[in-house]
């Protein structure tokens, strides 16, 4: 019976292979085919959003949340708002077309100037840009140290470990006398056997050093200890610094003759408790504070930097470390 | 035949699907597209919006905001967090946009527009006011909030008030606070820290200073938006979705 038969009828069924593209218990490169096709465009449509809608890219439509997109820079609506309600001191449903206009453009031409600001580099030469720009990235840095209170506990430590810093400042009142010729150790020991200054002056020939002078005449009043640091030099203030009211120092050898210090009054620098100096504690402790974060953060910026240093600036920053 | 039948069926339902996902993905970012470009003004005329804004908002105050501020957005005296479901807002006048406006940019954040203008200040611990004189002013604001009080006491503490404490100032002469600094009302009886006599004393000397993160790099500018709609909604008990 099977010879009989057509052999075009015998093998049609094997000339058109059967359609099993949708039977998945038989491989089919069609299919497989079609599925990796249909992977490959989802995967690109899914690319292509991310592409076209990711932050900075540039865009021909408005994103929702912003009133404009000035060079792809957006003004958002949340600004807009605050900024009409702060310009016209309105609620902002209250706020005229006119009066949202002004602002817009207050805020189109504000940003279009900074992006001119940037455009030609203007924080690279402009002192006032750059100092904005350094007072506002310490501002951001610091803000949350300015923010943080200090407890009573924490400033009674930050006192008690820097007692040093809250001492009162001295007061004296003084002369310094310079001996040219020699009588500097007898007019010592005139001066401390309680003859009068302008007496012994007269008699020994001694000169006042003219170091602590007000309005061209010697200053007999009283001074703070940090003043008469700075006028007098090191040597004869460490002698006076020693001196209570009515001393008279040892004779002190100096480039201009040998000076000696009568102490006419000194008021000791005393240590400060900590209820007097709560204030300068509290101010001291803040800036402390922000000085490691600064520093902190300036030395993060410099680890993440590339700096390169001639080697000159390299002897330099070897000499601060 | 039955297998291919079945895998044309599979094959069906996984493109509806994917279609039926792709059009309920495109309408959320149509009603979140809604949501943000609306003014307030003009979102309370949009219930669908509303209801939209107050479901998306939900999870993300619960995952952001409610470890300040409480699940039942009753706020936390002992973090300073105030209540978020009463009428009375620190900043602005409680819309939708003082609200989004502060979600936004943060409280003494660190961001630049972040509010910021003053701090309650620490009266005792920088000697603007002795300690009975603090005393004083805390019995003058537990007579203004209505608490026992004692009123020789009180009637320094106003002086004070007025005079070298400073405090109306920002408190305001009527004591009803300014919501540009954001100084509360001291007449009670919400308070931000507790208006008993001892935390009144504690605020006063040591002075107060509440933060509140920058939402604006965390969350999406729809979520924000959202979160400013769901509690411009709770906060504001005549304002209910159903009425809408």
């Amino acid at each position: 019976m099977d010879s009989r038969k057509h052999p075009t009828e015998s093998s049609a069924p094997s000339e058109r292979p059967p359609n099993d593209f949708f039977d998945p218990s038989k491989p089919q490169a069609r299919r497989s085919m079609a599925f990796l096709a249909l992977g490959a465009l989802i995967g690109l449509g899914i690319a292509g959003y991310g592409l076209f809608t990711a932050k900075g890219t540039r865009s021909h439509t408005v994103p929702p949340e912003d009133l404009a997109l000035i060079n792809n820079r957006p003004i958002l609506r949340s600004d807009f708002m605050t900024q009409v309600q702060t310009q016209f001191t309105v609620p902002f449903a209250q706020s005229t077309p006119d009066e949202r206009k002004k602002v817009l453009e207050d805020m189109v031409a504000e940003e279009l100037q900074v992006q001119r600001g940037l455009e030609i580099d203007l924080s690279s030469f402009d002192p006032d840009v750059r100092a904005a720009m350094v007072a506002g990235v310490q501002l951001e840095i610091t803000a949350d140290v300015m923010a943080q209170q200090p407890s009573e506990q924490q400033l009674r430590d930050y006192y008690a470990a820097h007692k040093d810093k809250y001492v009162g400042e001295g007061v004296l009142r003084m002369r310094d006398l310079v001996a040219k010729n020699g009588n500097a150790l007898q007019a010592m020991t005139a001066l401390r056997a309680g003859a009068p200054v302008e007496q012994i002056m007269q008699r020994y020939r001694l000169e006042d050093s003219g170091a602590l002078m007000d309005s061209g005449h010697v200053d007999t009043g009283e001074i703070f200890e940090f003043a008469a640091k700075a006028k007098l030099g090191a040597a004869v203030y460490a002698a006076a610094a020693l001196l209570h009211g009515g001393e008279i120092s040892d004779p002190i050898q100096q480039s201009d003759g040998v000076h000696v210090v009568v102490m006419l009054e000194h008021r000791m620098p005393a240590q400060q408790d900590y209820a007097t100096a709560a204030d300068k504690v509290w101010t001291d402790y803040k800036s402390a504070a922000q000085t490691r974060v600064l520093e902190g953060n300036v030395a993060y910026l410099r680890s993440r930097a590339d700096i390169l240093l001639s080697d000159d600036a390299r002897t330099l920053e070897a000499r601060s470390q | 035949m039955r297998q291919r039948r079945q895998a044309g069926i599979g094959a069906v339902l996984l493109i509806g699907a994917l279609a039926s996902g792709l059009t309920y993905w495109l309408h959320l970012r149509s009603l979140e597209a809604t949501l943000v470009r609306a003014w307030p003004a003009e979102l309370a005329h949009d219930p669908a919006i509303m209801r939209f804004a107050v479901s998306l908002a939900r999870p993300i105050y619960a995952a952001h905001c409610a470890s300040c501020h409480g699940a039942d957005l009753r706020g936390n005296r002992t973090l300073g967090a105030p209540d978020l479901a009463d009428v009375i807002w620190l900043y602005g006048d409680g819309g939708i946009g003082d609200i989004e406006n502060t979600i936004s940019y943060g409280i003494r954040s660190g961001h630049p527009k972040a509010h910021n203008v003053t701090d309650m200040p620490a009266e005792g611990r920088t000697h603007q006011l002795s300690a009975p004189e603090i005393d004083d002013v805390v019995e003058f604001v537990l007579n203004l909030s209505r608490q026992p009080h004692d009123e020789l006491g009180a009637a320094r503490g106003r002086k004070l008030f007025y005079d070298k404490g400073n405090c109306f100032d920002c408190h305001a002469s009527d004591a009803m606070g300014n919501a540009d600094y954001g100084s509360p009302a001291l007449l009670g009886p919400t308070w931000n820290y507790g208006g008993d006599r001892q935390t009144l004393r504690q605020t006063i000397y040591n002075g107060r200073h509440g933060l509140c993160p920058a939402w604006i790099n965390r969350l999406t500018p729809a979520q924000i938006r959202a979160l400013a709609v769901y509690l411009y909604v709770e906060s504001h008990p005549r304002v209910t979705l159903a009425q809408r």
